[in-house]
């Protein structure tokens, strides 16, 4: 997307909103935000929250938007918009979010009805959904398809969206036309798109996953040949320190005795040592995560600094934290930590995302349809 | 066959249903061929291609640096070493591959540990530079409110940080200053060997600085088992702790995990460098101190009566060589320490009363006359902090507005004596500390006012102001105290092995080829410790120098030998 087509976005956006351009120049654009796109761009949640539940009057948000990094206006605060800059991409996330699911219905331009003849022109149900197939292992490709799934005689069209662009649609139903009944669920229509995906797939070259998997072994392969010889060693090396230098081992849980919690109340009925160390890591783990539930009932109303206290994330406090000697992963837990990041990172799988979807109601018929 | 596990999102299905059931409400029809052409705007189509550039329109990365970025996402996977010199930009490199990967969707939860020092200047330069909301770790919350976060190592190993740190699963985990690593018993290794990381990316500009087994350390923690168990590593590879063998392997090797750019693989135009030495006449009261002192040392190190341990009388034998100043502190240290029935006490106090006499500052008079002459910003390196005091202290009275700049300045102070350097002051007086993670290209006069017995920490001196953005030549004055240790040292490196015109890391490469057993400063510090007499230093100086010179003869003709292949094919 080029600055042009930047800018061209942005004011389409902005006029689906109806939002109140307040000053419109050739570099640059000043526009009255719009509730909505406050609230998705306005990078102000919380003043949000706090008017809605304060029910206070609400204040719109102006910004200036620049096209040009070198002509920004003058005396004007301005932010420069492009692809890469958050505001565009929090705009993309609202243009996504804003235009999920539409029902449309074909009218043919200049098309009058005969006299007497009413109702006459039926039109098909299409479900059209527009995927993002993303080809993912430690790289990623994208593929976007656009399907249209014929409700009423089951089968399926490649780019349906591109045969929509050259139709004229309308919102609601036109005069004189009558829709035909959706035979098929959107369940099983999912089905339908979902083996189209699978087609297409199988034309897709897969020397991506095969390379990624190869690669995943031969890493697992060289993790496998490490630990075994690490765990090996460490046998062999434990072995002869036992015999070795037994004061070592004294000394060392000393320490440990010196740098362990003093055992709270609760705790000191009589636990042996280890269980205690045990049980340490769990009761330390749950005091986190009690602070971080939000919407706490202190909040009563009226006071900023508690609706904040109340809806922020707690600082564990200072008894709480644990006090206890580091303590590192076996080589056992640390090969399987390792086993599951490359795993992680380059196991190649496939998600197939629906961007958006709609059902559209046609005269025409689109492309070139697969009968199924 | 395609057997590739595919997930469908269905959550569509019931969202729709709903709607189709009220008959509404439907979005417009704008909005869906907008959210379309979002996605097609953003949609990954190569697997291969950078992606990030299109979002970063601001930025002009140098040639080296997205050859680096393109071969940690094609070739290492995300996982690599980035040990550029020092000045190639690796923030810069590190910048590009975190927002390729965040751009493609592979990367979301960041972490990124850096030097208490640096973590602003990190924050500050991945949104400014890359359009990156990173935010600098203050509270306890933001390790999970935030998506990208940079945070000091000390901070993150400690509870109740570690244990929300090794909670979280990270896609990607920066580590600058990673030679800080290289030690596996420490915590920090411990630390960050726990945690949960898909890509990783460890930033130094000095993955060996003493011995091999620091860099095995560093790819154990990025890749474990690459280079083998460590005992199979050490026979393969290490012939001495710091002399490599079988080096082509090695280096095949090395390639996988790691890339180091160094200024001397061109591409890059560098202003030059202009190196000068100020010969100083000692006073006879300053001259008669500093061969007390070192007769001093010398006994002490030879016979051992006095119980000090080596490394305290090395430090005295380099601080006399910086400053009597510098030597002060030890020398009173000492005493205190020394039996009050001991003989040592009296020698010990008489040659703390000669520095007490003693009233002239030759080097610190020329350091002024230099300065006066040069009439620009200059930086003076210096390795101790009673040099840097007392340094500023006598710029005063004479008339020169200094700052002091340490490394264990905060960040913030770091900040502004930077700027009041850059704005109100002539002169920045900085420890070896202070070299990192800041950059002072706006000056490009630098005195060494004491000479590091490593020569790898003047390289790193120098690289703060000779590096990419330097738009001046760079002049080096070495102060070079005429009848001292300092004045052979300083003839061993600029004389006979041209350290201030090698290029950057060049050293390094011959330092690997010498074959030594211990590092480069180790060796001169049994040279200069351990030698009966001056002429006997002077002598073994003299022949490293040779050695030196002559693996760089080789080294400079196998390089032009390549460059010739190159050219040829």
């Amino acid at each position: 997307m080029q600055q042009p087509q930047i800018r061209q976005f942005v004011e389409r956006y902005l006029n689906t909103f109806s939002a109140h351009i307040v000053e419109t120049h050739p570099d640059y654009l000043t526009v009255k935000l719009p509730v909505e796109v406050d609230k998705d761009i306005g990078n102000r949640p919380f003043y949000w929250s706090w008017v809605e539940k304060m029910n206070l009057p609400y204040q719109p948000l102006t910004l200036t938007f620049a096209f040009h990094p070198e002509r920004m206006p003058e005396g004007l605060r301005a932010e420069f918009l492009h692809l890469g800059a958050s505001r565009m991409q929090q705009i993309f996330q609202s243009a996504k979010k804003h235009g999920r699911f539409v029902c449309m219905f074909e009218k043919i331009p200049g098309f009058l009805p005969h006299v007497g003849q009413r109702r006459s022109t039926p039109l098909v149900p299409w479900l059209g959904l527009n995927l993002k197939i993303s080809l993912l292992c430690d790289k990623r490709r994208d593929i976007l398809l656009s399907l249209g799934i014929n409700l009423h005689e089951p089968r399926v069209v490649q780019d349906f969206v591109s045969s929509l662009f050259r139709l004229s649609l309308t919102p609601s139903i036109p005069d004189y036309y009558y829709t035909l009944d959706r035979r098929i669920t959107l369940q099983q229509a999912q089905s339908m798109a979902e083996q189209e995906v699978y087609r297409v797939l199988q034309q897709e070259d897969q020397q991506w996953a095969e390379d990624a998997r190869t690669r995943l072994e031969e890493e697992l392969a060289i993790l496998e040949s490490y630990y075994r010889e690490l765990a090996e060693r460490e046998e062999t090396q434990t072995e002869s320190e036992k015999s070795e230098s037994p004061e070592d081992g004294a000394a060392e849980s000393a320490e440990q005795e010196v740098l362990a919690p003093p055992p709270t109340p609760l705790d000191c009925v009589d636990t042996p040592p280890e269980k205690e160390a045990l049980a340490a890591p769990q009761t330390s783990r749950e005091s986190v995560e009690q602070p971080e539930g939000p919407g706490d009932a202190r909040f009563a109303g009226g006071r900023i600094l508690d609706f904040l206290r109340a809806n922020g994330v707690q600082t564990t406090p200072r008894e709480e934290i644990s006090q206890e000697p580091w303590k590192g992963s076996t080589p056992a837990e640390e090969y399987r930590r390792r086993m599951d990041e490359l795993r992680w990172q380059y196991e190649p799988r496939i998600e197939v995302e629906t961007i958006n979807g709609g059902l559209f109601y046609l005269h025409s018929q689109p492309g070139s349809g697969r009968m199924l | 066959m395609l057997n590739v596990p595919v997930s469908f999102d269905t959550s569509w299905i019931q969202q729709m249903t709903e709607r189709m059931q009220d008959d509404g409400p439907w979005d417009k029809w704008e909005m869906f061929k907008l959210a379309l052409e979002a996605e097609e705007a953003m949609a990954v189509r190569e697997f291969n291609q950078l992606q990030c550039l299109k979002y970063l329109p601001h930025l002009t990365p140098f040639p080296h640096q997205l050859a680096t970025a393109e071969r940690v996402l094609n070739e290492m996977r995300g996982r690599a070493i980035l040990a550029d010199e020092v000045g190639l930009g690796k923030t810069i490199e590190a910048g590009l591959i975190l927002k390729e990967y965040l751009v493609r969707g592979l990367a979301k939860k960041i972490l990124i540990l850096v030097p208490a020092s640096l973590v602003i200047q990190w924050t500050k330069e991945l949104n400014q530079k890359f359009g990156i909301p990173a935010v600098a770790q203050k509270k306890e919350y933001m390790w999970r409110q935030h998506d990208v976060v940079v945070a000091s190592i000390d901070t993150a190993k400690r509870d109740p940080h570690r244990r929300h740190v090794l909670d979280i699963d990270y896609d990607m985990l920066i580590i600058d200053e990673a030679h800080k690593l290289k030690n596996k018993k420490t915590r920090n290794y411990q630390f960050v060997k726990e945690i949960r990381k898909k890509y990783c990316l460890l930033l130094t500009a000095t993955p060996i600085q003493n011995e091999m087994d620091e860099l095995y350390n560093l790819i154990t923690l990025l890749k474990p088992g690459h280079l083998g168990h460590s005992s199979a590593f050490s026979a393969n590879y290490v012939e001495g702790k710091r002399q490599a063998k079988n080096n082509e392997q090695l280096r095949a090797e090395l390639k996988k995990v790691m890339i180091r750019n160094k200024r001397s693989d061109g591409g890059i135009q560098f202003t030059n460098r202009r190196v000068q030495s100020v010969p100083i006449e000692l006073s006879p009261e300053e001259m008669a101190l500093y061969e007390s002192v070192t007769r001093f040392v010398r006994e002490q190190y030879h016979s051992g009566t006095g119980g000090f341990n080596s490394l305290a009388l090395i430090t005295l034998q380099r601080e006399i060589c910086s400053s009597k100043e510098a030597a002060f502190m030890t020398l009173y240290n000492m005493y205190q320490r020394t039996p009050e029935d001991s003989p040592l006490r009296a020698q010990i106090l008489e040659l703390v009363e000669m520095i007490r006499r003693i009233d002239t500052h030759s080097k610190a008079a020329k350091t002024v006359e230099l300065i006066k002459q040069i009439n620009d910003k200059v930086i003076i390196f210096t390795e101790y902090r009673a040099t840097q005091n007392y340094l500023q202290k006598y710029l005063h009275e004479h008339g020169i507005t200094s700052v002091p700049f340490r490394g264990g300045f905060k960040r913030s102070k770091k900040d502004w004596m930077t700027e009041l350097f850059q704005n109100r002051a002539q002169v920045l007086i900085a420890t070896e500390a202070g070299g990192e993670g800041i950059n002072l290209q706006f000056c490009n006069q630098v005195i060494n006012y004491d000479m590091p017995w490593n020569p790898m920490r003047v390289e790193q001196r120098i690289g703060r102001v000779h590096r990419l953005g330097q738009q001046r030549d760079v002049h080096i004055y070495n102060l070079s105290t005429t009848g001292t240790i300092e004045e052979h040292i300083l003839r061993l490196l600029y004389e006979k092995i041209d350290l201030f015109e090698m290029v950057i890391g060049e050293l390094d490469d011959i330092v690997e080829r010498l074959n030594l057993n211990q590092s480069l400063e180790d060796n001169l510090v049994q040279i200069i410790m351990e030698s009966r007499s001056v002429g006997e230093m002077a002598v073994k100086l003299d022949n490293m120098g040779e050695a030196i010179r002559a693996v760089q003869a080789i080294r400079r003709q196998t390089t032009a030998s390549k460059a010739h292949e190159a050219a040829g094919k």
